[in-house]
């Protein structure tokens, strides 16, 4: 157990020190300097989850964000790249970070520099039952240092937790003390100039019904191009693979838009920016392909007898030596003039969208409830057409039209319909259509590996291990298959449940 | 793994305290994660940590399985060096492990949840030789067996050898405690060990000494009293020794896992 106070503003911290002497604590005498970074990931997954990252004095220490306290330690130098937690020796440290960070690597956050003194509270016996940290922290960026507020940490000795409530009762009550109402990382992220949290890339865009639906349109595609422009840096430097997919994300859902609600931007402008949409997606999407067979990788080899596993590793290296060549020519394509223009164009063309004529945007000035609800049952009404042509055994790329499709529809619904209609039918529609889509996706993913690992085939039989890796690959194929066809049997009860009569009435219903 | 360490002398006054104390304290200033078992109804050691010798729930709750570990344990002004503390209900703990089917597992089972999160747990024992002991060689991965040279018969050597001889999977370490170099009799004893089969001597030796007796009134550890004292020093050739024979110089990882907030 522990705690974090802040002293009341009047008291500096050798006031404190005094105070705290005077009626608590004993002083340990021993002032020293602290030099410490805080990490999280570019979304803040740690923040999300209330803890924070620290290194200091050789050791990495995840704490809990709120009280300080230490929840997992572990002795590291200090990391001088963005940190993977799955490159860390095994413990429970590495077990915490690679819970909530999944694939993202922690990147430094703030550097803050303190001064400290350690404390303790005796009882009778003379024992220590509290330890307090008094710190005077700074925070150490390029420009000016900062100093941020005095603070006052107390950790319970194990077993002595009703005397840490009563010193935390006691410096609240009589002495004025205040929890912390943030985290130290947090109170140094804004005093750096961000936002505590990290950049997020999911949205949450009000809109009224009644909005004119060009202004809620530019909203909607203003905010996502931000998510885009966010995450290019880290695309670029090629910190994790989550950057280029939340841009990609972004960019396909920022499509969606322009297609759906085409009739609230200019025709020959909006074709001009779907054009070079098109080729955004298109110049990012090998290397995203790429990154998904790496991140599978161990899953594939899971696929085959485990006496075979190894055998597909030139494959690997094969898959590796093609992302390089891949992303560096994404890299390319994004520093290029093309990629800076389209980005402040796209911007300058949305600002001004509702001052734009009307004469060839019939939907501009209309309610963007009605706009979006028209086409969100239009979409869903031409799935349920596809859906229903689809024979299990026709051809693959019925089911990826229809995939698309579904990809268009959870934008809408996710963009358009959540802020605008209410939760028990948005949320209920967005489950069942994302379970279709898992099934959809698997198919079209199991589709499209098997056509990748066939086309690599003669390039990892030249290799020395090349013959053993093909039969292993042969293996691989086949489970691939077997489990596009297990997607397609999956299919019919899925889209059952979306298509079915009381779903398809509730559409119409709530969409009218 | 944890290593279960048992200070352990079928008498009284060797010295099991003060070597339990001290390489506790050693241990955790190594970076390990240490827990002392005081199991003397005394409460000699809870009592040098300036720990009220109070379990609640008492013996009963404890090897009963009633009341979690976890909970009664206190933490030292050492860092790393937890106590789980003597309690007077202690005196009876062998009509309580009595009550049980397996009587001489009960110590093990009333560890199991925390050995998790020590490197090192260290037993305190009370002299004697009775169910607690027995319980204590069952749990113990090896002993501690301090010997007062001037009280060594052959017979206290064959007592430990038997023991050996009995449970393959305990090893017992032997050592000096108590010694006085200005005694004939002490340098004769030493001189004449004899190797023994399974019993291994260790070859540091803790002095007679007024710091150690110093520990009672300062309530702390010889290392703090006199830094770099003969005794100090003898504890952490003592430790050294220890560390090298279970193979385990480093801490195995210096990870912790605190699951207290």
């Amino acid at each position: 157990m522990s705690a974090e106070l802040l002293p009341p503003d009047s008291l500096t911290l050798d006031a404190t020190e005094v105070v705290l002497s005077a009626g608590l604590a004993v002083d340990d005498g021993h002032p020293r300097e602290l030099d410490r970074i805080f990490y999280d990931t570019f979304d803040g997954l740690l923040h999300a989850e209330g803890l924070a990252l620290v290194h200091e004095e050789g050791r990495l220490v995840l704490l809990d964000g709120p009280t300080g306290g230490e929840r997992a330690v572990l002795a590291a130098p200090r990391p001088n790249a963005p940190l993977s937690p799955s490159t860390l020796a095994p413990g429970p440290l590495r077990d915490a970070l690679c819970d909530v960070c999944g694939i993202r690597v922690l990147l430094a956050l703030v550097q803050v520099h303190s001064r400290v003194r350690p404390m303790r509270v005796l009882d009778d016996e003379r024992k220590t039952v509290v330890r307090i940290r008094l710190e005077e922290p700074e925070l150490i960026s390029n420009g000016a240092d900062t100093m941020l507020r005095p603070r006052v940490r107390l950790g319970a000795v194990r077993g002595y937790d009703n005397e840490l409530e009563r010193v935390v009762g006691a410096l609240e009550s009589e002495l004025g003390f205040k929890v912390a109402d943030q985290p130290l990382v947090d109170e140094a992220v804004r005093a750096a100039g961000g936002v505590p949290g990290g950049v997020q890339s999911k949205l949450k865009i009000a809109l009224r019904p009644d909005q004119r639906s060009d202004e809620a349109a530019s909203g909607v595609l203003l905010r996502l191009l931000e998510v885009i422009e966010a995450n290019l840096d880290g695309t670029l430097a090629d910190i994790d693979s989550e950057f280029l997919h939340d841009l990609r994300v972004s960019v396909r859902r920022s499509r969606a838009v322009q297609r759906e609600l085409k009739r609230v931007f200019p025709p020959d402008e909006l074709a001009r920016f779907r054009a070079e949409f098109k080729w955004l997606q298109q110049a990012t999407g090998d290397a995203r392909d790429l990154d998904v067979y790496l991140l599978e990788f161990d899953e594939y080899q899971a696929m085959v007898p485990e006496s075979m596993r190894g055998d597909l590793e030139p494959l690997r290296g094969v898959l590796r030596e093609r992302r390089e060549g891949a992303h560096q020519e994404m890299v390319q394509a994004l520093r290029s003039e093309r990629a800076a223009n389209l980005f402040a164009e796209w911007r300058t063309f949305l600002d001004g969208l509702v001052s734009m004529p009307a004469v060839e945007r019939p939907d501009a000035a209309r309610p963007i409830a009605e706009v979006a609800g028209r086409r969100i049952r239009k979409v869903y009404k031409r799935m349920v057409k596809m859906g229903k042509a689809i024979e299990p055994a026709g051809p693959a790329e019925d089911y990826h039209e229809l995939r698309k499709k579904g990809k268009e529809l959870r934008y809408l619904l996710e963009l358009f319909a959540t802020p605008l209609y209410p939760e028990d039918v948005v949320k209920p529609m967005i489950k069942t259509l994302k379970s279709l889509q898992d099934v959809l996706g698997r198919h079209q993913d199991r589709e499209v590996q098997t056509a990748t690992v066939r086309a690599l085939a003669d390039e990892v039989a030249s290799l020395r291990e090349g013959p053993r890796a093909l039969m292993a690959m042969g293996v691989l194929v086949e489970r691939l298959g077997e489990d596009e066809q297990a997607a397609r049997s999956a299919f019919a009860e899925r889209f059952e449940a979306f298509a079915s009569k009381d779903q398809r009435q509730v559409v119409k219903e709530t969409f009218a | 793994m944890t290593k279960v360490l048992a200070t352990y002398n079928i008498k009284g006054g060797v010295g099991k305290t003060s070597a339990a104390v001290n390489l506790g304290y050693l241990a955790a200033r190594d970076g390990f994660q240490t827990l002392l078992w005081d199991l003397d109804p005394q409460g000699a050691s809870t009592y040098l940590f300036r720990i009220k010798p109070k379990v609640r729930g008492g013996t009963r709750k404890l090897v009963g399985l009633k009341r979690e570990v976890a909970s009664v344990i206190k933490g030292t002004d050492h860092e790393g060096l937890d106590l789980l503390p003597a309690d007077f209900s202690y005196r009876h703990m062998d009509l309580a492990l009595d009550r049980f089917k397996r009587p001489t597992r009960r110590l093990g089972r009333v560890l199991d949840p925390i050995r998790e999160e020590y490197d090192f747990v260290f037993l305190d024992c009370p002299p004697s030789i009775s169910l607690v002991s027995e319980s204590v060689f069952e749990a113990a991965d090896a002993l501690l067996v301090p010997i007062i040279p001037a009280t060594l018969s052959s017979r206290t050597f064959d007592q430990l050898e038997e023991l050996a001889e009995d449970r393959k999977d305990l090893e017992v370490f032997a050592f000096f405690s108590m010694v006085d170099t200005s005694r004939r009799l002490h340098r004769q004893v030493m001189a004449n060990v004899r190797d023994m089969h399974r019993v291994a001597m260790l070859g540091a030796a803790i002095p007679s000494s007024e710091e150690i007796e110093w520990m009672g009134v300062e309530r702390t550890v010889v290392a703090e009293i006199a830094p770099g004292s003969l005794p100090a020093l003898a504890y952490e050739a003592l430790w050294l020794d220890i560390k090298r024979r279970l193979g385990r110089p480093e801490p195995a990882r210096a990870t912790t896992l605190r699951a207290r907030s």
